[in-house]
């Protein structure tokens, strides 16, 4: 379609403006990420700055830091192993089985979707206090893999739907056992559902804030998040160390975001807009 | 037919099993919690039959995180839904650097919600924030604000920190319901004569209502649950000024160890969400027949 210049030109400015609302906060964090300590004090703030020096991310790279950053992963990469393998078989049987009551377990699942976790965190904190599980990673494996599964089992429903069950049909007819079909032909179809779903889980696992701050008490056991929030009040004034930090925090997710861009947004919008 | 439908049960067992622990169960057990009382004193819950409820239904804070609550969810989906909308529109336009604008519009999204927050706690600051310096340079404001340690600005400060960090979410969706619409219908409507807002009013909107209505009940429920950024901005203050029910939650069991009556407000946002889930159901319902029937 033609448009004018000048609504080409409005058009335009708007976007511009966008870019600089979105952008610039992130821009100020990368920037008193980079000033010397005495910088970020000059008033008024300074977009710019003057001395650029990568100092804060050496002493924000702390020792405590990278014990948060390893919790966070090995929480994180065992939460997304666990929900993709437990939502891919959940999601398969949901498409495929002959069962009757499967619309109302379609129902508790999109249900579980929307409940509040602070609303339920007295129980689930009290059970893992009597089953010994707090501050161990599996208290927190335990309550990021129950509540990323019912979306995970969402979205790959919608991708499995889309697959044509002929194929797994005839495979079945040439004699093949039921788990050679789900692992020879489910699984390397369902690809991009898996990817999606894996960025899913690990965007919502990676910042998870509320079950980490009340099940893990020491240190050790901290994840990125909670530790970011401690930063807060120990080094409160250290702006450009905490910065430092955040940057640091954000960048992992961020670089397999921007990778894995196309599957996500597909994954995420199918569930939405086709419902 | 029969092994193949043990099969399947085995298949769903984990998921199930899982959820019903994890998620179903601690429902009850919030509601038991809420008919016991416990505290930093004596940790051994005790029964307490409705006294929680009466003594929580007395507390002036009650009314405030309910009011609180209401303000912070309206505000942050009203103006999540109308920005992203917008933003949708214009990046289904036909304009250079679309795609790059896309994937910059959507960094607070994928900004992880704690970073956001100390992100806007020093924008925020009032000393050596941006808000402020940009602002007073702008000559909008004469003097230094204190965003969030003023009980008129708190509230308002913290929607704009959520709106900034959600409504790339809400855009996403819209842009793809945007990209569904039929083009031959506007392609009509333009030759039959009609200007920008006409197409807008008379075949987007139409075309979408079902996604716009799904999505703000939506984001209502999510905004409605969100605790990072009010409790890393505020802590829910000050005094009680941006407290919601979860963080109000939070601190009850977790600052107090007053289970028991974060339990019993736990059961009151249990409450509230019943309503909404209702509305998103009778919603989703609606719109999955509406497109059986076209």
């Amino acid at each position: 379609m033609k448009q004018k210049r000048s609504t080409r030109l409005v058009l335009t400015l708007m976007q511009v403006l966008l870019a600089l609302v979105v952008l610039l906060p992130f821009f100020w964090m990368v920037s008193v990420s980079l000033k010397p300590p005495t910088e970020p004090f000059a008033i008024p703030a300074r977009l710019w700055p003057d001395h650029p020096t990568v100092g804060n991310y050496v002493s924000a790279f702390r020792p405590e830091f990278r014990t948060y950053f390893m919790n966070s992963l090995v929480v994180s990469l065992a939460t997304v192993v666990i929900t993709v393998t437990l939502g891919l078989l959940a999601a398969y049987s949901f498409t495929r089985a002959q069962i009757v009551a499967i619309s109302a377990l379609v129902g508790l699942v999109v249900l579980a979707q929307m409940f509040p976790h602070s609303a339920i965190i007295i129980p689930i904190y009290k059970m893992m206090r009597s089953a010994d599980l707090l501050n161990t990673y599996w208290s927190l494996i335990l309550a990021y893999v129950s509540v990323t599964l019912p979306v995970a089992i969402w979205m790959l429903r919608g991708f499995l739907l889309k697959l044509p069950a002929a194929l797994e049909e005839s495979a079945a007819i040439d004699g093949a056992t039921p788990l050679r079909v789900f692992w020879d032909i489910v699984v390397p179809l369902s690809r991009p559902g898996l990817i999606a779903t894996s960025v899913y889980v690990l965007i919502v696992t990676w910042q998870e804030f509320l079950f980490a701050l009340s099940f893990t008490s020491t240190k050790e056991m901290r994840t990125l998040p909670v530790g970011l929030n401690d930063f807060i009040g120990q080094y409160g004034i250290r702006y450009g160390e905490l910065m430092a930090s955040s940057v640091m925090v954000s960048l992992p997710v961020m670089a397999v975001f921007f990778f894995l861009q196309r599957y996500f947004v597909a994954g995420v919008t199918a569930g939405a807009v086709k419902g | 037919m029969r092994k193949d439908r043990r099969l399947h049960w085995l298949l769903l067992a984990p998921a199930l099993i899982l959820m019903a622990v994890m998620l179903y169960y601690p429902m009850f057990g919030t509601v038991y919690e809420s008919f016991h009382e416990t505290s930093f004193l004596s940790p051994d819950p005790k029964f307490a039959g409705l006294a929680l409820y009466r003594r929580i239904l007395a507390d002036r804070t009650f009314a405030e995180v309910v009011v609180n609550s209401i303000v912070w969810t309206f505000g942050v989906v009203l103006l999540q839904n109308i920005l992203g909308f917008l933003t949708a529109l214009l990046l289904n336009q036909n304009l250079p650097m679309q795609g790059v604008l896309r994937a910059i519009v959507l960094l607070p999204f994928i900004l992880p919600g704690v970073v956001a927050a100390i992100l806007w706690r020093f924008m925020y600051d009032p000393q050596l924030g941006l808000v402020n310096s940009l602002l007073l340079q702008m000559g909008l404001i004469e003097n230094s604000v204190a965003w969030l340690a003023d009980s008129r600005m708190a509230m308002a400060s913290v929607i704009v920190a959520a709106v900034w960090k959600g409504f790339p979410f809400s855009m996403l969706i819209y842009l793809a319901a945007l990209q569904n619409v039929d083009q031959s219908q506007i392609e009509a409507a333009t030759l039959d004569g009609a200007g920008p807002t006409r197409r807008l009013l008379d075949v987007t909107l139409p075309a979408i209502r079902d996604v716009i209505v799904v999505n703000v009940v939506l984001t209502l429920i999510l905004t409605f649950n969100y605790f990072d950024i009010i409790w890393v901005l505020t802590r829910g203050g000050p005094q009680s000024a941006t407290h919601i029910f979860p963080t109000k939650i939070y601190e009850t069991g977790f600052g107090q160890f007053r289970f028991g009556e974060a339990a019993t407000y736990g059961v009151f946002s249990i409450l509230v969400l019943a309503v909404l889930v209702a509305l998103y159901a009778i919603v989703q319902g609606r719109a999955n027949r509406r497109r059986v029937v076209a």
